[in-house]
């Protein structure tokens, strides 16, 4: 007996060992980085090596366009990561498989988008992951807190980032290689303010998240809209990204007496955030930016009731570039990860392969001039980048029926409707 | 502050505190009898939560009431409870404190990453086991299925200390940490006894988790480490290895989290912290903790 058990307890303890050593691997990679950190400057030297080599290799017409590719991977929002490596693959492919492209894609790091899991600090181990294979793109990451870092370094090293979620003002200001294809956090705060105005309500609270940039950064643009508007901001609550209890905030939002509910939050919080409200006797309109993609509505249908988001796409657009984008994507990899993420990283992928046939070129030098002012027309609707690499874009408002999102609207840059469900 | 507030606030804390004491009394025991802080206990919790996602809606399709699934729960935490003592703990027990202790966190640490293979990272929306109406008084709000969890975390806090204090196993749990070799020799099998702490600990973490999640309906593979954390806070507060403390303990820090941020939200965790110190600093054993010295 006693024998038995120490065998079990050797073969426990070598499970644990192993999961131990699972640790490990992401410690190491963690202590990779200030390492790494210190090689800055080295390799600032070899990423502008890599830029005269690739030149080089264009010069050779190797056609072959490397990205790296940044995203949430495991963490609270691993359904984003897993939309984007679908994504991904399948931009890839489809450009790839076209005999007509002048060039091809390969994405770096095995073809696996880098974890970055939802962490600034994982964030650069991610970006030294992707550079340590000299791409000459870099696509990622998805929210502003983790981008924010890598966008300081792509600047430095001159290498070419197309920002996927990312809305925080920040991310593309005075970086002239650094782009995205989201649209930004004044932009959607006021349209969040605009939607207020238009559907009649006068009291207005707001819980934000004071440790994420893009709360704050939603926050503050939804609150000057707001006093702007003339709308009364009776309530401002704070919380944290990893809080799971809002009773105090909520049940102050209820004594406030407001009607509406702003709360720029993350998806894995919103279910929380919600059922709470609804349990404090909060009746109101609740609403959140694009971090409310993909919220987990699975029992809580009836909450979920009066609630809306602003969103980059929905997959109820008519238009044809979404429907065909939802189409292949549910064939192969169903709708569960079908969400803005994905459709961001899609989109992503193929600025870059057209940034390619502008600038005529797939060096990073080539990439950023194609890149620079372009039009581009992808499943997030038709934009420009202006002088600060950020688009002038459509946002569409989605509500929820029966725990489904629903399309709501889709408003134009100023404010105008574009499409909506009633027309 | 208007009595609506207060009174809802109230409420809130006390839902709040009944899940942290909860938790807090599988610290409390453990340490009670075998001087161990069992930092896996935390994710027990998630275990618990992990088997109330996936026996609700099995319970539902085949027409058998939810609760029961709290059954299936408390079954499977008991079990893994009973498992990680018999296995992991017990090897290291002679091997003194700190071995032990670094088992306990190698263990939380492998449960973590085990559920994160098992269920994924994503977290999931547990299935509301009760379904009671809320109703307003005199402008408050409250939730039945609060007052529901408040009133089962304090039924089992007063059975659980009746177990301590009337049952013969009970008084064999008191007596195995005041004299081991004593207890031995008086017919108490201390490995049996042991066995049933983690036991009962690990079933309570499984009525935490059903609690947790009536009013948090979420659960990831790290939600324990948060929970666990502030049990902990809590058990050393009211006074580590007496139940009464692990009870107290665990309200005055859901009622101190939840009124602090009414006022300033951002500084919940910090005054939560300062309490625990100033506490430690007045009274090292804890509110409730006899000042006894520690035997060597």
């Amino acid at each position: 007996m006693k024998k038995k058990n120490k065998v079990l307890a050797a073969a426990l303890a070598g499970a644990m060992s192993i999961s131990l050593l699972a640790g490990c691997s992401s410690s190491a990679q963690q202590g990779g980085t200030s390492s790494a950190a210190s090689d800055s400057s080295a390799a600032e030297e070899s990423s502008s090596t890599t830029a005269q080599s690739s030149t080089a290799a264009s010069g050779e017409e190797d056609n072959v366009i490397r990205i790296g590719a940044i995203g949430p991977m495991t963490g609270g929002s691993a359904i984003y990561g897993e939309g984007a490596q679908n994504a991904i693959e399948m931009a890839v492919e489809e450009i790839n498989a076209d005999d007509s492209s002048p060039y091809t894609i390969e994405i770096v790091n095995g073809g696996e988008i880098a974890d970055d899991a939802q962490d600034a600090r994982q964030a650069m181990n991610a970006y030294n992951l992707v550079m340590a294979d000299n791409p000459e793109a870099l696509v990622g990451s998805f929210f502003s807190t983790v981008t924010l870092p890598i966008a300081e370094q792509a600047a430095v090293d001159n290498m070419l980032l197309v920002a996927t979620g990312a809305t925080n003002v920040d991310v593309t200001a005075d970086k002239p290689t650094v782009f995205r294809d989201c649209f930004i956090d004044p932009y959607q705060g006021r349209m969040a303010a605009l939607f207020v105005q238009s559907e009649g309500y006068s009291q207005v609270a707001v819980i934000y998240a004071n440790d994420d940039d893009y709360s704050n950064g939603l926050k503050d643009a939804f609150i000057e809209n707001c006093e702007a508007l003339g709308i009364e901001v009776v309530y401002e609550g704070q919380c944290t990204t990893t809080d799971t209890d809002y009773t105090s905030q909520l049940s102050q939002v209820v004594a406030s007496g407001a009607e509406f509910l702003y709360y720029p939050c993350f998806q894995d919080t919103v279910p929380l955030l919600v059922s709470q409200a609804r349990s404090a006797g909060f009746t109101g309109a609740i609403m959140g930016g694009d971090g409310w993609d993909s919220s987990d509505t699975t029992g809580l249908e009836s909450q979920f009731e009066n609630c809306y988001f602003t969103n980059h796409y929905s997959s109820e657009d008519t238009s044809e570039a979404v429907q065909n984008f939802v189409t292949k994507y549910t064939e192969t990899y169903g709708t569960e990860s079908l969400n803005a993420c994905a459709s961001l990283y899609y989109d992503a992928i193929y600025m870059i392969y057209q940034a390619a046939r502008n600038g005529g070129g797939t060096d990073t030098a080539s990439l950023v001039e194609g890149m620079t002012g372009m039009t581009f027309t992808g499943v997030g609707g038709t934009f420009t980048l202006d002088e600060n690499g950020d688009p002038q874009k459509q946002i569409v408002f989605n509500t929820f029926v029966d725990g489904e999102v629903q399309w709501f609207e889709t408003l134009g840059p100023d404010g105008e409707v574009v499409a909506s469900r009633e027309s | 502050m208007t009595f609506s507030l207060f009174f809802q606030s109230l409420i809130n804390g006390l839902n709040l505190g009944a899940t942290y004491a909860l938790i807090a009394l599988g610290y409390t025991m453990v340490y009670g009898i075998i001087r161990m802080i069992n930092f896996a206990h935390g994710d027990f919790i998630m275990i618990g939560a992990y088997t109330l996602f996936y026996t609700v809606p099995l319970m539902v399709d085949s027409g058998m009431p939810a609760w029961l699934a709290v059954a299936a729960a408390i079954v499977v935490c008991a079990i893994v409870g009973v498992l990680v003592e018999t296995f992991a703990y017990r090897p290291v027990r002679k091997a003194g404190p700190m071995s032990a202790l670094i088992t306990a966190l190698a263990m939380s640490i492998f449960l973590q990453n085990l559920a994160m293979v098992l269920f994924g990272s994503r977290p999931h929306n547990v299935s509301a086991i009760f379904s009671l109406p809320s109703v307003s008084v005199a402008g408050v709000t409250v939730s039945l299925n609060v007052v529901l969890t408040i009133v089962i975390g304090l039924a089992i806090m007063l059975g659980l200390q009746l177990f301590v204090q009337k049952t013969k196993l009970g008084k064999a749990m008191r007596a195995v940490p005041q004299d081991r070799d004593a207890s031995t020799l008086m017919g108490i099998n201390v490995n049996r006894i042991i066995t049933v702490t983690f036991a009962i600990g690990s079933a309570l973490a499984a009525v935490a988790a059903l609690m947790y999640c009536t009013t948090y309906p979420r659960v990831t593979n790290d939600m324990g480490t948060t929970m666990g954390m502030k049990a902990f806070i809590a058990a050393v507060l009211g006074g580590i290895g007496v139940i009464p403390g692990a009870m107290l303990g665990g309200v005055l820090v859901g009622l101190i989290e939840v009124f602090v941020r009414l006022f300033a939200p951002g500084w919940y965790e910090a005054v939560t912290y300062a309490t625990l110190i100033v506490i430690l600093l007045v009274k090292p054993s804890g509110i409730l903790g006899r000042n006894t010295g520690e035997k060597v």
